[in-house]
């Protein structure tokens, strides 16, 4: 398990540096949301209702951009080679690197949640519902863009394609998360459920996926 | 294909060869770049405490051979044996240009297992005299400064291990070189082994021997 948090600390270190792409992934999460209200045009009557699907498109977007340069850093750098190398496997780098881009992104996300759930006027009760749902969401998002980024680092301006890859898997995530945000009897919901379930089915399969995605991707264009 | 003692750590359905000495074998081996045979057909065999340079003409598959062994690259055919750990420095040099000389080589430790306590990482930075850029971060740091940086991996290596070298003094001043070179003596003396793909003059006092790759012509 050592080389496991040796690799999250040295995401973390990395991240502290360039700490300057945090300010401006939570600002592109504020300015979806303010950015709705401006189109919309101020009706409370239909503006209400919107928030909490606003702030849940706002979440994924910022979450899934932030994925294109996950492993193509590592790449240039060389690190993967001493990876490959190491006592560290690739699935376990995969969800290193998972845990440290949540920790990063996901969480400074969620904890920004109350403040634009205040400004979209959504009632307090509402929000323990709607940020154990984006607890788990974003958790979800995380994986899939592991997913998507270890696919783009095989194929050549693999950015785009990504995009086109991952929001579509997004889906249920969204659906899910959405409706357990929205539950007015509790924070336990039957949508809440299966976002958990759609969590947990991720957190198996994705560190695998990107593994093998990441060692085909190497052996095809690597130099 | 390809077993090393790391992949026999992860994977317990491959075993390596009773045979396990400390030493790499390569049996008739061709990789393919493409649709471009690079390597074929090629043996080599060296054990613990040898020197081998690399030689070739440019293209002629001496990073895809340090590749291949390293098990970055899939080999198309024959295999390769190698039961000592391996520790790669090839052209990119595996450091983070965000944070320092220092932390990427302690967090290089730590996922390897090695050593990694603060006097550990102290000798292994003085050995190529990195100390006095080793807290800066790695992006403003030049080329060699940052070769000699990937190099300090090799102090803490253990004595057996496979040290697979791309073009390794290339970009290293002539000081730099010779402390290259005392390490890769050293290195055999106590009985690792040393693979180095070079164009220069390389631990020429230890009389290396040579693996020539003609490069194929098509």
């Amino acid at each position: 398990m050592k080389p496991f948090f040796a690799q999250i600390e040295r995401d973390l270190l990395i991240a502290w540096q360039n700490r300057q792409d945090l300010g401006v992934m939570l600002v592109f999460f504020v300015i979806i949301i303010a950015l709705f209200p401006l189109a919309i045009g101020a009706n409370a009557t239909v503006l209400d209702p919107l928030g909490v699907p606003v702030i849940w498109i706002a979440a994924l977007l910022a979450i899934l951009a932030g994925f294109d340069r996950l492993f193509a850093q590592d790449v240039r750098d060389g690190w993967l080679d001493q990876i490959a190398l190491s006592k560290l496997d690739l699935g376990w780098y995969a969800l290193a690197k998972a845990i440290s881009h949540w920790l990063t992104a996901g969480l400074p996300l969620l904890i920004m949640t109350p403040l634009m759930a205040m400004m979209l006027n959504i009632p307090p009760q509402q929000w323990p519902p709607l940020l154990i749902a984006l607890l788990i969401g974003s958790m979800g998002l995380t994986l899939l863009g592991v997913i998507g980024a270890a696919l783009a680092e095989g194929a050549r301006r693999g950015t785009a394609l990504m995009a086109l890859l991952i929001l579509p898997l997004a889906v249920p995530l969204l659906i899910f998360g959405t409706l357990a945000s929205q539950n007015e009897r509790g924070i336990i919901s039957p949508h809440l459920m299966l976002l958990g379930a759609v969590f947990v089915l991720l957190l198996a399969l994705a560190p695998l996926v990107a593994a093998s995605a990441l060692e085909i991707g190497e052996t095809e264009t690597g130099l | 294909m390809i077993m090393t003692e790391n992949d026999h750590q992860k994977t317990a359905h491959k075993t390596v060869p009773s045979a396990a000495d400390n030493s790499l074998h390569i049996n008739q081996l061709s990789v393919l770049r493409g649709m471009v045979l690079v390597i074929s057909n090629l043996s080599h065999r060296q054990s613990a405490g040898d020197i081998c340079c690399l030689t070739g003409p440019n293209g002629a598959g001496k990073s895809t051979l340090l590749r291949t062994i390293a098990g970055r690259l899939p080999a198309a055919a024959g295999d390769i044996t190698c039961a000592v750990p391996i520790t790669y420095v090839g052209h990119t040099d595996g450091l983070s240009g965000a944070i320092s000389g220092r932390e990427n080589l302690a967090g290089w430790a730590k996922i390897n297992g090695f050593p990694a306590t603060e006097n550990a990482i102290d000798a292994a930075l003085s050995s190529f005299a990195t100390n006095r850029f080793a807290d800066l971060p790695a992006r403003v740091l030049s080329r060699g400064q940052r070769r000699r940086l990937a190099l300090a991996r090799l102090a803490l290596t253990p004595a057996s291990s496979l040290w697979l070298l791309d073009e390794p003094n290339a970009g290293l001043d002539q000081e730099s070189s010779r402390i290259l070179d005392e390490f890769v003596q050293k290195h055999a003396t106590a009985g690792g082994m040393v693979l180095a793909a070079t164009h220069l003059d390389f631990a020429a006092a230890a009389q290396p021997r040579s693996l020539h790759l003609p490069g194929l012509v098509t």
